[in-house]
Parts: C-alpha cells; structure tokens; sequence
C-alpha cells in the first residue's frame, strides 16, 4: 500500500532559538516501509549527552511518541527504541505505524540540554494516509446451491481482501424470506475460523441446534426448517484488515430441503478418465453437493508407482463436479483416485461417518477406513477400445 | 535382608538415574531463542512460571520460561478500566485494532498475561503483555527467551495453499491446560467437523507426540456425534483426574484423562446441558467452604455457578429432559459481560469485561 506521509501541526512551547541548530522532528520511513521519527539540529553537545544516558538511562523520557491525538497526560507511549545514532536521535516504533492514526512526537529538553534556563518541549504530529485500495467485497459463499439440506452445518464466505478478525459474527445474519431473523443460528467463537489469508471465514451452524435431543434445538428449534426460504445477509459494515468496509452488503437466498442423514458413496459417483497423451481433465460427478474446501484437498490421483500426480483441481456446478488438469499429458497406465473419507457433505455427513449416529439402528458407516479408492484406466492409443 | 538392601539401593539408584532423565529431558526440550509465533491465542501457566501460548497459524504449543516469580497472588488486586485502550496506546494502534485473546494469572507471582492481537488482518502480530497488580502493562519480551515448542501433527495429505503458498486448513486451539505432566489441546478444524483433544507429554519432548482423541457425545443414549470441546479444566473426582469439557453444542461433560489413548475416541458423560444463548467461553474449579464449584464465563448471561457436589455419581443424561438436566446451577447476573476469566487466589479472580461502549475493564471480584 502505498503511504503518504503526512505532518499536520507543528507546536513549540519553550522559545527555542530561531537559529538553524533549532532541534525538529521528522518522520523517515525506509525503503522496506519501516517507520522512525528523528530529532535532528540537536548540537553536539546535547547528542553526547543523551548518548551517556543510553537506552537504558532517561531517553525515554527525552524523546517519546503517543499514537492518537488530544492530551497526553495518563496515556503509555508507545512501545520502541530510542537511541543516539549517526549525529540524531531517533526513536524506533516497536510496531510498525497504522496509517489513519495521529502520532504525536515529544521531544523534552531540560536543564542544559535545552541551552537554556527554561526546559523546552517540541512536538509534531504525524499521520500516515490510508492507500487507496478498492473496498473488499464478498466473492463468493459456499455452497453456491440455492437448495440446502435443514442439517446444512456450514457456510464458506471468500472475501476479495483480508478481512478483519474479532468482530465477524456482528455482521452475519440469517432472515427468513418472511423477514423475519433467525435468532442465534450460529456457532459463535472466540477464536473466529479464518483461513492463513484472512480472505476466507468458515460459518458454522450452532451444532446445538441441528443435533437432536439438546437443549437449544428442543427450546427453540432448528436454525433452519425444510420448506422455508431464507437470506443470509453479510453486512457491508464488516471491516477489512485496513478497517475499511465492504463495498456493499451481500445476500444469499436459499430454499431448505428435508435433512441429509446420508452419507456420501463413492460407488455413487461417476468417474470419467481421460485420453491418454493430453491434459484433458479427469472428471468426477457426484449425485450431491459436496464441502468446497475440502474438495479441494481431500482427492489424489495416484501413478501405477505410487507417486502422487501433480495437477489442479477445479470445483464447479455446484460443487457436484470435480476435475482434475494434470501438468503433464497423461501417460497410459493404471491409476487411483485416492479419497480422504473425511470428505464431508453440506450436512457435516463424512464418507467414514454419518454426523450423527442412531445407536438404536443398525451400524451405516459405509467405509470406516481413512481412505477410499477408485481405480481407472487411462488407455493407451494402440489398446483395443 | 541383604537382598532387600540391595534392592533398595538398585530402585534407588534407578529413580536417581530416572530423575536425571527427566531433568534432561526438560533441559534439552527447552531452548534458547525467539520463538517464531505466528498468532497468539490460548494461555495457561505450567508448573515454574512456564506460559503456554495458543498459536493456531503455526498448528503449535510455546511453553516460555517466564522466569516471574515475585509478587504474592494472594494480595494483588487489579482495576484497570478501558486496558484495551491502554494496549492500544503501548502498542502504537488505535484501540479498533487490538484483539485481547485469552488472560492467565501466574500463580507464582500474581501478574497477569495476556495474548494480544495487534492489528486484525492476518498479518497481526502476536504480542504477550504481563500486567502488574500496580496497572503497569508492558511487553513480555520473547526475545533470547528460554522455550519449547511442540507443533501439532497435521493431516497427511498435500494442503490446499493459498496464494502466499499457506494452507487454507487451520486447526483453531479453542483451548489450552496443563494437567498432571501434561498439555491439554482442544481444537476446532476450520474445514471438517473433526473434533481432536491432543495431550501432549510436558516438557515437550521428541519420544511422545502426543496422544490424539476423538471426541463425541451422546444424546440421551441415542445419537452419538463428534462434540468438538470449546473450553475445559481440569478436576479430580473420586482420586482421579478427570476433564470437565464444555462442547460447541452446550452439554458439560466429564472423562477421565486416563481415557485419553492415542487414536481413541471418547464419549465423555453429560453432567449438565447448558441450554440455549449459552456458549460457554472459559472456566475453572474453586472451592469455598469446603465445597466444589466451576464458574464459567458464558456469551450471553452472567457468570454461571456450579456446584461439583455429585458429579462423581450422576448419571449420564439419557432422556430428553426439561430445563435444568443434570448439576444444577445458579447464575451471578451482575456478573455480565465477562467474557475472560481465571482464578487469582482462593477468595478472587480476574475477569475481562466487556462494556458496551466498547471499553474492555480488567479487574478483580470476589469468588461468588
């Protein structure tokens, strides 16, 4: 982001002399963005002085920086180094500066350092100016189907910037298309489920209210009912990293349909390999949606020699298709499509396990190991169709 | 005769030759550096003033020699009114952008910690902050610190990466404790509802990674689902340690750490059902006059008070029941908005307040 460094306000109090050894105070910013505000026209006395106190002596007190404007008498500081070095005094900020909030740097000179009976105080105020990057929006949620099971367990929001943490489950809502909004829908935590970028938040339903037997399920319902439409609307207020918002709200309108106690098959779904000596796609469609993270991540072709092949992943038509693009032409052989069975449909419906088990019934795990398999062919020219 | 003597003098020389062992299975865990936190999350303290840090972005555990043993627990007292605001100021940022994530008190001295967020984005950098009874806040320096880490072991398979090549997957540390020579982990997958409970050997070392449950709940003996743990401590029942875990779901429930086996599963006991507007957030075990209580800090009410008293002999809850199923509890209701909590010394605590004007207070209360 690119930061103009602004100085609005410049005040003296003590009658420094108008000379050019009138000690100021500036902000230098290196050539990788880090920040440290200097007192330069200190004279040479002055600096030695200061240069016996060292870091560990009263510098501190000499030069120091507050962030936020106003009085500042009871705040802290800010945290960071101060020190003599290359004929000035400069003070290093613990952290790097927030653009938008005003800096205020102190420079205290007293007794014989100020070089006169009087103590001398100088202070300016810094400011670095926000970029000019667009407003984050929403991009995409997930599941991209209009037609969700009343179970559904979650909902991936991807943002087009970093988002800011601490403050997500204020700007979700969920609103019957009657208008009516849906009261606590959410699994609320202090520990909010982004991924490493900040761009993508993991929604989760409260399980509270889609297991059967609890509490809150039984005091007031299913966070969602089969048959009713409604709108999960992510506030345009929701802050960026930089503290900007969104640049509009977002909806997202869907139809519930009767719960998914289901788990996914793998003899259910439809493989299609490809043709030997391309890139074409292998291509696999399931008869439901699927989660769009662990789609993703979860699926490994593997060689004849057991070497894993290297390629990319596109998840579309409403995360019922998958297919797989090599970085090399497909060599005629034997392959497997190794799945972690850890795979999950919208319902949190695992292919190991089903989200919840009814031990009164008789045992529905279809594959209790870590992984499935599919195995396929990819011909090679010469063999007989 | 002889042989007994002899035999002493063998299992003597064995537990000398044991003792060493483990002293140097402690020095070598630790070492001499600045541990690379990438977020700071979780806290508790281990035995000798040793923090143990959440790091959700690094799927790991610090322990940090603190080396903070002065001060008495049993006097200091705290009333630090908008110490978000005072963060703030100490860390050069504008309140909007400071996260405090978790406190713990170090039993040894008194003072409190805290794991701070400076910034909101996901460039945030971790900061550790100790507090002193006297309201000074300053950095708890990781710099040349002495400390150990023990990263969580990871899914197998190649991670789905994101443009700055980090894995989209993260394992949230809902919660962090220390127990009986060991480090209890509870987390929260950012994809699969998976719900792990780790236990990891302290200090950590290279001959146990640790073990890894999975955890589940039963439903008035009906349905069983994986029960992700959101918050728990630790407390003995019948001579035997047992965890007291709150679930993302609302039911409290116990198991014995003796359960925790690696690549087990566990069906902890329902010893409570918290309801609904109810998510727990923390908790911990006190006495007062001569009984057993949790407080627990929960999201939408004030602080809930609970009596251990018959939680070794009640039964799991196996119906569907009315309101108040299992232990009872009471609720302090001018006790609000605290959303952080942990035990200062037998008669208070420490509590993180969040007001509605947006200032956070860090202050003291007496146990109810």
């Amino acid at each position: 982001m690119l930061l103009i460094l602004m100085a609005y306000g410049c005040s003296f109090r003590a009658e420094a002399q108008e000379t050019s050894e009138k000690p100021r105070i500036e902000l230098k910013q290196s050539s990788q963005g880090a920040s440290s505000f200097v007192v330069v026209g200190l004279n040479k006395a002055t600096l030695a002085v200061l240069e016996r106190q060292g870091p560990a002596g009263t510098l501190d007190d000499t030069f120091a920086v507050y962030a936020g404007a106003g009085d500042i008498a009871g705040r802290n500081p800010m945290l960071g180094e101060t020190r003599v070095e290359g004929g000035v005094l400069v003070f290093t900020p613990r952290f790097p500066l927030e653009a938008g909030l005003p800096y205020q740097a102190i420079l205290r000179l007293e007794g014989k350092l100020a070089n006169s009976s009087d103590s001398q105080t100088i202070s300016k105020i810094f400011t670095l100016k926000r970029g000019t990057t667009s407003a984050a929006r929403v991009q995409h949620i997930f599941p991209t189907t209009d037609t969700v099971p009343e179970n559904l367990l979650k909902f991936y929001l991807h943002f087009s910037h970093p988002m800011s943490r601490g403050e997500a489950y204020r700007h979700v809502r969920l609103m019957e298309t009657s208008g009516k909004s849906v009261d606590d829908p959410f699994l609320e935590l202090g520990e909010e489920l982004w991924d490493s970028s900040g761009t993508r938040f993991t929604l989760l339903f409260d399980p509270g209210r889609i297991k059967r037997g609890l509490k809150p399920r039984e005091e007031i319902g299913p966070a969602l009912e089969e048959g009713k439409s409604y709108t999960l609307i992510i506030s345009a207020k929701w802050p960026d990293a930089q503290g900007q918002p969104l640049a509009s709200d977002f909806r997202k309108t869907f139809q519930v349909i009767s719960p998914d106690d289901d788990q996914p098959r793998t003899s259910n779904w439809r493989l299609s390999p490809p043709k030997v000596q391309t890139r074409d796609p292998l291509e696999l469609r399931f008869p439901e949606s699927l989660d769009h993270a662990m789609l993703q991540r979860v699926l490994r072709v593997v060689d004849s020699n057991g070497a894993s092949v290297p390629g990319a992943v596109h998840v579309s038509q409403a995360e019922t298709h998958w297919r797989f693009i090599p970085q090399q032409d497909w060599d005629a052989g034997e392959y497997v499509l190794r799945i972690d069975s850890a795979l999950e449909d919208l319902a949190g419906n695992s292919i190991r396990r089903p989200f919840e088990v009814d031990m009164t019934r008789p045992v529905t795990q279809h594959e209790d190991v870590l992984y499935s398999e599919i195995r396929f062919q990819i011909a090679s020219e010469r063999d007989p169709p | 005769m002889k042989l007994n003597h002899c035999f002493s003098r063998a299992c003597f020389a064995l537990l000398a030759v044991l003792a060493a062992w483990n002293a140097n299975a402690a020095e070598e865990a630790f070492q001499q550096g600045s541990p690379d936190l990438k977020s700071a999350g979780s806290l508790a303290f281990a035995p000798e003033g040793v923090l143990l840090v959440g790091d959700s972005r690094s799927a790991a555990v610090f322990a940090i020699q603190t080396n903070d043993n002065q001060g008495e627990a049993k006097k200091a007292d705290y009333n630090i009114e908008g110490v978000n605001e005072k963060i703030a100021e100490l860390l050069g940022a504008s309140p909007q952008s400071i996260l405090i994530n978790d406190l713990a008190v170090n039993p040894q001295s008194g003072n409190i910690y805290l794991s701070v967020s400076r910034g909101r984005g996901p460039d945030a950098a971790p900061v550790i902050l100790r507090v002193a009874p006297s309201g000074e806040i300053s950095e708890f320096s990781l710099k040349n610190a002495t400390y150990a880490k023990a990263a969580l072991p990871n899914a197998p398979d190649a991670e789905a990466r994101d443009r700055r090549n980090e894995p989209l997957r993260l394992q949230a540390i809902t919660d962090i404790e220390y127990v009986d020579g060991r480090v209890y982990v509870a987390g929260l997958s950012n994809e699969e509802f998976a719900s792990k409970l780790r236990s990891i050997p302290y200090p950590f070392g290279q001959v146990d990674d640790g073990a890894s449950v999975e955890i589940f709940h039963g439903a008035h003996g009906k349905f069983e689902t994986q029960s992700p743990v959101r918050t728990f401590t630790h407390y003995d029942i019948e001579g035997q340690t047992h965890l007291l875990a709150a679930y993302t779901c609302t039911p409290l429930v116990k198991f014995p750490v003796s359960q925790i086996k690696p690549g087990d599963k566990i069906q902890g006991v329902t010893v409570a059902e918290l309801g609904n507007r109810n998510r727990p957030l923390d908790m911990f075990v006190y006495e007062q006059n001569g009984k057993d209580y949790i407080l627990m800090a929960n999201s939408s009410r004030g602080v809930m008070k609970i009596p251990t008293e018959g939680i070794d002999k009640i039964e799991a809850i196996t119906k569907p029941v009315a309101d108040k199923a299992g232990l009872s509890y009471s609720t302090i209701d001018e006790l609000q908005g605290i959303t952080q909590l942990d035990r200062l010394n037998g008669e208070r605590a420490v509590v993180l307040v969040q007001t509605e004007d947006g200032k956070q207070n860090l202050k003291t209360i007496a146990l109810p």
